[in-house]
């Protein structure tokens, strides 16, 4: 295979110009201040300053990890039992259902979330359904309850595949075995089969929190710009405002925030299983 | 010794999507047996010890166990352990926590659990691997994890499922010991699942021979390998020489046209029986000594022993010639029809009885119309045969006055004698088109027939012997020209276990006892 190997040279020229140098260059921005060129620039930490002192910054970053850690409880509490109940049955009905929670993530994302504002807004399906059941009309689009449904409705279908990848795989004969020595069903289910469905909890974790996390147009599109997130920040400065130095910063903040937490679910996971199980998130 | 049924499975039956892989099956399992289920794969022995173990329901019958129908109980609740085929450890426990996991869900103490576990990790000759993570240990080391897991909760019957199957054979047997050991140690009822026959007489107190979802056969290793009930139980057990003979009455048996003392009896005067003989009790001994005689056909070093074919009957062989001609059917100038007939050999003891029906089915003769393909009938036929050797010309006509002239050809054809195999076999050379072989759908059948091949007893001529054809023609491709067909009989050949210094093609005298000879009723298929 060693004669094949000059194939990835292209590959890597790609990721070092399309990944690493932007990531180096925001780094570099979020450590410079603005008006600087190519030959004449100054390191400051102005920017982060600015960031963690101002309270309104603040606010939106609590305001993120909390609506990406409600996602992903959220997601959770879904996708686990529906990954069990697809991991129950019988292959082809497994297949089919699979298919089906994969299908809505054939059509692009935005165009699913535009469809939610028409099912929220104003007179909208979901707001008549309300006053039919007499819960009066009450504003369903630009809440946090409108950008969370979108987070959950996006990223469930994550979860859901991660969890029931790991309890598809699972031995069925260790179920038996714990059977065997005595554990009712209830048992077998906390004692074995979640435990060892743990890693693709924890992979369907990443794949929701960090999505949810840095999201930006849906809580843009559900939130209606009252709802604003990190996300939204990190547009705003580059787009709007053009403080291309303070929203490299923010950026930076973020994927720092996003390592911190990730290695922390790792650790837990770790600590639980009590053993260096070797599996990739 | 009185000792009590633990479990009876009363006419169990299973049957899944319409294919029944338990035939009804009664057995009863006592307390302290060590019991082994045994069989090839597929004939239900795994599925009887899952319906057991209450992974699986049955379809009919009932399964009690202590005096208690165990059928709506879950596997939970049940008073018996399993060791699965792969041992099934969970990956995410240290070997403590999984020895001690059924004693945990019983919610005991702490202190007793340790007790227990430390006891177990004793008894398998693993202390000091409490700590170890299961995932890194060896095939062999897990299954004995895997047997402590279990047999810590102090089942009433441990369920074995194959459990050294994943294990190389120098571990295997030392698990075999250890094993029973273990059985002995704690007094408890072992059921084993396995094929390895081996496995079944080095451990168990008591063999289930399974077949098909039916059990063949019950018995101690002992009981099962000297008395088999059937060629399938002998043949599954050991390696065994079986041969077709009659039972004269009590005690006494006839087979390779010998008659011998024996042990066995109840069998019906003249009934048709298979008779087993051990390679390891048959003894070689010079040949004025031996109760049979034969040629030694090879001798093969299997470490301990030598395992010699020795063919105590040599087979008896014909080859004829086959002239295979072109096609030549004679085709009327005037009327639509058609007319074919091969030349034959007849042996000359026969041109006495031959009628004109004979020769015709002998020349294949036949007329037909190929417009509509009816076939028309010979209606006469004219031949100077005399009863002396040499060639006659023989003619076929029909009414329509189209004929065929055709050469029989009187030989003196004498049969191979085997007087030591009791028979006789005699063949004719003969003529076939390429056509006939090609059609030929039967082909082994078909030259038995054109040859007019016959094997019978000298001592009985109307007892038929079998005969096998062989030849080495591409019946595909054939062509004109002369092929050689052998047609013969089996020779009969006895495995013999011996660690004397035998030489190929030497003569030989095998002798054996009365007790040796194994009786069984043959089998129906």
């Amino acid at each position: 295979m060693k004669k094949f190997s000059h194939l990835a040279v292209p590959y890597i020229v790609w990721s070092i110009i399309m990944l690493l140098l932007p990531m180096l260059l925001i780094v570099f921005y979020a450590l410079t201040d603005s008006g600087n060129a190519i030959i004449n620039f100054s390191f400051t930490l102005e920017n982060f300053r600015k960031f963690f002192t101002d309270p309104d910054f603040l606010l939106v970053l609590w305001r993120s990890l909390s609506i990406a850690i409600k996602t992903t409880v959220i997601c959770m509490l879904i996708g686990y039992p529906t990954a069990y109940f697809i991991s129950k049955c019988s292959q082809r009905v497994s297949n089919i259902l699979v298919l089906a929670i994969t299908l809505p993530m054939w059509i692009n994302m935005l165009v699913r979330t535009y469809s939610w504002i028409g099912l929220l807004s104003d007179g909208g399906v979901l707001q008549t359904l309300c006053k039919i059941l007499g819960f009066g009309s009450p504003q369903l689009l630009y809440t946090e309850g409108a950008v969370l449904l979108g987070m959950v409705y996006n990223f469930v279908p994550f979860m859901i595949l991660q969890i029931n990848t790991s309890l598809a795989k699972m031995d069925k004969s260790l179920l038996e075995a714990a059977a065997d020595l005595g554990a009712n069903k209830f048992q077998v289910f906390w004692k074995i089969t979640f435990p060892l469905s743990l890693p693709g909890v924890i992979s369907g974790i990443a794949l929701v929190f960090l999505p949810a996390v840095s999201s930006f147009f849906i809580p843009k599109l559900l939130g209606g710009g009252q709802y604003f997130l990190i996300g939204n920040v990190i547009e705003n400065q580059f787009i709007t405002a053009g403080e291309w130095n303070f929203g490299s910063a923010v950026s930076v903040i973020m994927a720092v925030i996003m390592m911190m937490s990730m290695y922390l679910v790792r650790y837990i996971e770790k600590r639980n299983s009590g053993q260096e199980k070797e599996k990739k998130v | 010794m009185e000792e009590k049924v633990l479990i009876k499975f009363r006419n169990v039956v299973k049957e899944f999507d319409g294919t029944i892989v338990l035939k009804g099956i009664n057995l009863d399992i006592y307390e302290n047996e060590f019991v082994t289920l045994l069989g090839p794969s597929g004939c239900g022995k795994t599925t009887l010890l899952r319906i057991l173990g209450g992974f699986l329901e049955a379809s009919e019958g009932s399964v009690i166990f202590d005096d208690e129908d165990i059928k709506d109980l879950p596997p939970y609740k049940r008073e018996l352990n399993t060791v699965f085929q792969k041992y099934a450890l969970f990956p995410h426990m240290s070997v403590y926590e999984n020895i001690a996991f059924g004693l945990k869900i019983k919610k005991m103490s702490k202190d007793v659990i340790e007790q227990k576990v430390m006891r177990m990790l004793k008894l398998i000759g693993l202390e000091g691997y409490e700590n170890k993570n299961v995932t890194t240990l060896s095939g062999g080391q897990q299954q004995r994890i895997a047997i402590a897991r279990a047999l810590v909760n102090e089942p009433k019957v441990l369920l074995l499922d194959e459990p050294l199957g994943a294990l190389d054979l120098k571990l295997r047997k030392e698990m075999q010991y250890e094993l029973k050991r273990i059985q002995q140690e704690v007094g408890i009822t072992f059921i084993y699942v396995t094929h390895d026959q081996e496995e079944a007489l080095t451990m168990s107190d008591k063999i289930v021979v399974m077949k098909q979802g039916e059990i063949q056969q019950v018995g101690t290793p002992q009981e099962i390998y000297n008395e088999p009930v059937n060629r399938y139980v002998a043949n599954f057990i050991g390696e065994s020489n079986i041969i077709a003979g009659v039972m004269l009455n009590d005690y006494r048996v006839k087979f390779d046209d010998h008659e011998f003392d024996c042990v066995d009896f109840g069998f019906k005067e003249n009934e048709k029986v298979d008779i087993v003989l051990r390679p390891e009790d048959i003894d070689i001994v010079p040949v004025a000594k031996g109760k049979l005689t034969g040629q030694v056909l090879s001798v093969l070093f299997k470490g301990v022993w030598n395992e010699v074919m020795i063919e105590t009957v040599p087979g008896t062989t014909v080859s004829v010639n086959m002239n295979v001609i072109k096609n030549r059917d004679a085709l009327s100038e005037y009327s639509d029809e058609m007319i074919s007939a091969n030349d034959f050999y007849v042996d000359i003891e026969e041109v006495g009885s031959l009628d004109d029906k004979d020769i015709i089915a002998r020349a294949d003769a036949q007329a037909w119309k190929p417009s509509d393909d009816s076939y028309t009938s010979i209606n006469k036929i004219e031949h100077d045969l005399k009863e002396e050797l040499g060639e006659y010309s023989v003619t076929f006509s029909t009414a329509s006055g189209l004929s065929i002239q055709r050469k029989i050809i009187v030989v003196d054809q004498p049969f191979v004698k085997n007087e030591k195999a009791n028979e006789a076999v005699s063949a004719f050379n003969f003529f076939k088109t390429v056509d006939e072989i090609k059609e030929s759908v039967t082909l082994d059948t078909d030259l038995k027939t054109w040859a007019n091949a016959m094997g019978w007893k000298l001592s009985n001529e109307d007892e038929a012997v079998d005969i096998y054809v062989d030849y080495d023609f591409d019946p595909e491709t054939i062509k004109e020209g002369i092929y050689q067909v052998v047609f013969s009989t089996e020779g009969r050949e006895l495995k013999v276990h011996t660690t004397d210094f035998i030489e190929e093609g030497q003569e030989v005298g095998l002798t054996f006892d009365p007790e040796d000879i194994h009786v069984m009723e043959k089998m129906e298929f």
